[in-house]
């Protein structure tokens, strides 16, 4: 057994049930996560009245906190989507790839269905991935302006961003 | 009706001789604040309102405020010392002054003298002082700024920036959506 070859399905299923993501997806994570955290920052600056200078570390030092957690969030989130979307889709993709592949005869049954996982775990990939980042930013920046605004309206500006990240 | 004569007679005497034995003028002066909220670097509003509860003409009425230092208070408006020839008995006058306070934190606002000649005839004037206002404060700018202002253009930036994180994201995601959910309704329709 040692040394032997997974095949395509084994692949798949592997990644199927594992929550690590590939290094486009991971990139994709932490480039939409450090730019989602950074928004409540003018927030911060321009109704709250932070001084940038001063509040420089502070923010700095939350938004790689807060990019790293939300990163986290979207792993999570398109982990448990991605089982949802798949089942979803299973009829749609299997019907696109059949009627794709229906007239090339040199594949076989088994190779066809492959192909029709393959995609179907593409595509499941693909939506789990964009509606986790919409999900996840969507809950971040209203969670931001109620937590900053009415839950934390009383307090020191200068508490909203660690507070914003616990 | 002799006597009735006299009689009126005599009330006409003392009344008139009583007009010519008037009390001093006597004046009584409020300083107000106008604004609900004194901030750094907006106007701030100062009311004088001097009243003449005496019987006579108050003269020479001269009105002085000292308790606003230039370093402090910039002066927009108004004249801090005024002067009034005549404020008759009965009468009120005021006078207003717009300040801009340069900076902020709690502020003793006191009392603005107020001198007169009590009758025509005084050669030493009265010496009085206004109501005082009493401590307060002077908000800074950027705490007043972040409660009260609307701060519409700095929203209007802030969805702005919004709209990429969530709409392309969005869009990308319904795309998918609606082809599949398409094709699958498609094939349950040939079914």
């Amino acid at each position: 057994m040692v040394g032997k070859k997974l095949t395509k399905q084994e692949e798949l299923l592997l990644q199927d049930f594992s929550r690590n993501v590939t290094t486009k997806s991971s990139a994709l994570f932490y480039g939409n996560a450090l730019i989602v955290s950074a928004i409540p920052l003018w927030l911060f600056w321009r109704i709250h009245q932070m001084d940038p200078y001063q509040s420089a570390l502070v923010w700095a030092a939350m938004t790689i906190v807060s990019t790293y957690l939300v990163a986290f969030a979207y792993r999570n989130t398109k982990f448990i989507l991605k089982h949802k979307v798949a089942q979803r889709r299973e009829e749609a993709v299997n019907r696109e790839v059949m009627k794709s592949l229906g007239d090339d005869k040199k594949m076989s049954r088994k190779e066809k269905d492959e192909r029709a996982l393959w995609k179907k775990n593409e595509v499941a990939d693909y939506e789990a991935t964009t509606f986790a980042i919409f999900y996840n930013n969507a809950f971040y920046l209203v969670l931001a302006i109620i937590l900053s605004f009415y839950i934390l309206k009383t307090t020191t500006p200068t508490m909203y961003p660690l507070r914003l990240n616990v | 009706m002799r006597l009735q004569l006299v009689l009126i007679g005599v009330l006409a005497v003392c009344f008139g001789n009583a007009d010519e034995d008037h009390g001093p003028a006597w004046l009584l002066a409020s300083k107000t604040l106008h604004n609900q909220f004194v901030v750094e670097g907006k106007e701030l509003v100062v009311e004088y309102i001097i009243f003449n509860v005496g019987e006579s003409a108050a003269t020479n009425v001269v009105l002085t405020e000292e308790s606003f230092h230039p370093e402090d208070f910039e002066l927009v408006r108004g004249m801090t010392k005024t002067k009034w020839d005549r404020i008759a008995p009965g009468a009120n006058v005021s006078h207003t002054i717009i300040l801009r306070p340069r900076v902020y934190g709690f502020f003793n606002m006191t009392a603005a003298d107020v001198s007169y000649l009590s009758s025509e005839d005084a050669s030493e004037p009265v010496h009085s002082y206004t109501s005082a206002p009493g401590e307060g404060g002077i908000m800074r700018y950027r705490d007043f700024d972040r409660k009260f202002s609307p701060h519409i253009l700095d929203w209007a930036a802030f969805g702005m920036m919004t709209v990429p994180s969530l709409c392309i994201p969005f869009m990308l995601w319904f795309r998918s959506k609606s082809k599949y959910e398409t094709i699958a309704q498609q094939s349950r329709k040939t079914n």
